[in-house]
């Protein structure tokens, strides 16, 4: 059953692209339930005390978002059996009611004998690569439908 | 101060954490995660679960509580702290009510200009003894004199 599907997507496939969108309030909804209430992620004070140039959202937040890209496509939350990234850039959250865009994309990278599909993703602010060695491991529901 | 290496290999005392229906909803809905897999019994059983389940990476709040006690142990504060990176590997699905116990394993400490990179790992089985996720992280920890010049990435 895998196979009819994972034999559908090549390695370079885009499977799935989207823009998420992270404000101030964001941030505090995420620490809350996350529990993580660590300053820099709503205190400008203690974020510039720090070196940072000034709140920055949780990474596990910006890795939460470009989970939900595959999440989204797969259907089941559970068919994700690896995940990491590296955080590499902080992503800085402005004061306003817009927050700063987040352009995810997930490609194909290597389509398993035994159904699992590798995937990379792409996490980019403004042009620039906010989290690296974003990579997947999913197994494919047998009926999901291939990318067009 | 740099962190003495002589803490590599510390394991903390396991943390325990029951899942629950509220805290996966609250979760979701922070991520703006609108999957019904996380609220409706019904869809989740549509992908072979018996109740609803946690998103991917609900797997940190379980995880954290490791970090907390490791931070406190080492004194560390949080806002010194920086998540380097992250990964999960996922031996089973996290559905509501699962009972788990996460150990924190400090893997190693390096310095890098200044800072102390720890590497972090952490097992997190269930009340059978089961794995259910192993989670390996890099925490940086800035030093604590720092004076707020130029962050480099």
């Amino acid at each position: 059953m895998t196979e009819r599907v994972t034999e559908q997507l090549a390695v370079g496939d885009v499977v799935a692209d989207h823009t998420y969108w992270i404000t101030r309030e964001n941030l505090i909804r995420y620490a809350g339930a996350s529990g993580d209430f660590n300053p820099i992620h709503w205190n400008e004070r203690v974020a510039t005390s720090v070196g940072l140039p000034n709140v920055i959202a949780h990474g596990m937040l910006t890795m939460g978002l470009a989970g939900r890209l595959l999440t989204d496509w797969l259907g089941d939350p559970a068919a994700v059996v690896e995940y990491g990234a590296r955080f590499a850039r902080p992503v800085v959250v402005p004061d306003d009611d817009i927050g700063v865009a987040v352009r995810v994309a997930a490609a194909v990278t290597e389509v398993r004998d035994d159904g699992l599909v590798a995937l990379e993703l792409t996490v980019k602010v403004d042009d620039q690569k906010v989290l690296t060695q974003a990579r997947a491991l999913c197994r494919l529901p047998a009926d999901r439908p291939a990318p067009s | 101060m740099p962190i003495d290496p002589s803490v590599v290999g510390r394991v903390y005392p396991p943390q325990f954490y029951e899942v629950s229906r509220e805290k996966i909803r609250e979760f979701a809905e922070a991520i703006g995660d609108a999957n019904p897999a996380y609220v409706d019994t019904a869809a989740a059983r549509g992908y072979g679960h018996d109740d609803v389940v946690a998103p991917p990476t609900f797997m940190m709040i379980i995880v954290m509580n490791g970090f907390d006690l490791l931070m406190k142990d080492l004194g560390i504060e949080f806002a010194r702290v920086v998540h380097v990176d992250q990964r999960f590997t996922y031996a089973r699905s996290l559905p509501v009510g699962t009972r788990v116990e996460a150990t924190t394993r400090l893997d190693g400490v390096r310095a890098v200009a200044g800072n102390d990179l720890l590497k972090i790992r952490t097992e997190v089985r269930d009340e059978d003894d089961t794995d259910v996720c192993l989670s390996e992280a890099t925490l940086l920890v800035r030093p604590e004199d720092f004076d707020g010049g130029d962050a480099s990435d």
